[in-house]
């Protein structure tokens, strides 16, 4: 019911309706909001630019949601992640010119995470070996492609992609045993 | 593994370009393997951005993010209307050959030309100062040779200038140098009013342009010997 909603919602901000967008925003903007602050590391003037960014590209492209391509909630996450990459990646190539590419690789961790988080993707994240999970941090929250972290990690290309696929498999394990629990 | 399943990794995390992407998903209808192992590792991918601790939002971000939105409109509604209009320029290229647009050229040009033309002579027409009868004097006869003569007199303005038109019929017909001159009385003075030399039905028209404040108390109608008379030399034919 709740993704019928959503649906018809997506469907009437494509008709540029002002109100519906509104209400996208009152319903995901918690999560939208927590979510790019950890990609930006808590970065208030960031996360908003990015935001901004974001219900930009809902508002002005015709970007349609199909249901049966997944969960709305994905979908939207997909679009958000996205743009924060993008938003990185150039900032990234700004700051280039003036300091070397090896930032504050050694430890992903970050502000945001450092909190009291207790959901079951953080602890089963959390069980997965150091390597994985630095691996995801990258990939995942600093928008480095895969091909970038074999070059920083000086590791071929297959390596990485077979440790995501661990990784990956590992977390789903984990989620599961969360579950039953 | 095949080479083609060795995609599912950079599919997942959204690394392949389109045409490799394209592949992959018609790829996945077919591999069973791929399929099992899509369904599971994307479950955890798109578990992935739950990883976050809710924070509180900013009470102000709403007006700044929806503001930026909604102002963008405009400018974003004018690009879409430009890109429209280039858009219908690129198909009508398509659509005509360059000896076809010259000649839609002309025939445009044409039609803009004469539709100028014709707005200017409807705008040269409204300009049109109207004509005012101000005073209508009818002229009678004054001779008994020719009681038939008849005619009027009329005062007419067109903005500050005024003109006395005097149209006179079944006058007698003049010889050689002969003229009708119009006198304008004044106080038992006479002047000049113009002169002018009847049709061969004995029709006369005149325009005179009277001077600034020039008035008159009655016209009379002479025929005069040449056209040089600074006073009434000959016999009066019509009169007021």
């Amino acid at each position: 019911m709740k993704e019928k909603y959503d649906t018809e919602l997506m469907r009437l901000v494509n008709e540029k309706h002002g109100h519906a967008l509104e209400e996208l925003y009152n319903r995901y903007i918690k999560l939208i909001y927590s979510f790019v602050m950890k990609f930006c590391n808590g970065n208030e003037e960031k996360t908003k630019e990015i935001i901004q960014l974001v219900f930009l590209r809902l508002w002005t492209t015709n970007s349609h949601y199909d249901p049966s391509q997944g969960s709305f909630v994905n979908w939207l996450l997909t679009i958000t992640r996205n743009i924060c990459i993008d938003y990185l990646r150039k900032e990234k190539r700004k700051t280039q010119h003036h300091q070397e590419e090896h930032e504050e690789i050694a430890d992903p961790a970050n502000v945001i995470e450092q909190r009291v988080n207790t959901n079951d993707i953080t602890k089963a994240k959390n069980k997965l070996p150091t390597a994985q999970r630095k691996l995801i941090d990258l990939l995942y929250w600093k928008g480095y492609s895969l091909s970038e972290i074999a070059k920083l990690e000086q590791e071929p290309l297959g390596t990485i992609k077979s440790r995501l696929h661990q990784a990956l498999k590992g977390l789903r394990k984990h989620l599961e045993l969360e579950d039953i629990k | 593994m095949r080479r083609d399943c060795d995609h599912l990794i950079p599919y997942i995390a959204n690394e392949l370009k389109e045409c490799e992407r394209m592949a992959f998903v018609e790829h996945l209808k077919n591999c069973t393997e791929c399929k099992k192992e899509y369904q599971e590792l994307s479950q955890a991918w798109h578990a992935l951005p739950f990883d976050y601790t809710e924070i509180e939002v900013p009470e102000s971000l709403k007006g700044e993010v929806l503001g930026f939105v909604f102002d963008h409109k405009g400018k974003s509604g004018t690009e879409t209307f430009m890109a429209k209009m280039s858009k219908l320029a690129i198909m009508l290229k398509s659509q005509f050959t360059p000896v076809s647009i010259s000649i839609v050229a002309v025939l445009l040009l044409a039609i803009i030309g004469l539709g100028i033309a014709n707005v200017q002579e409807k705008n040269h027409h409204a300009e049109n100062i109207p004509i005012e009868i101000l005073t209508a004097i009818p002229l009678k006869a004054a001779n008994q040779s020719h009681p038939g003569t008849n005619g009027m007199a009329y005062i007419v303005q067109q903005e500050s200038e005024k003109n006395l038109v005097v149209q006179v019929h079944e006058l007698p017909g003049v010889e050689g140098s002969q003229v009708y001159q119009v006198w304008l009385l004044k106080n038992g003075t006479r002047e000049n009013g113009g002169i002018f030399k009847p049709d061969e039905n004995g029709s006369g028209i005149l325009t005179y342009q009277l001077a600034e404040g020039q008035t008159f108390d009655q016209i009379g109608i002479t025929v005069e010997p040449d056209a040089d008379s600074i006073q009434p030399r000959g016999e009066k034919i019509a009169g007021s």
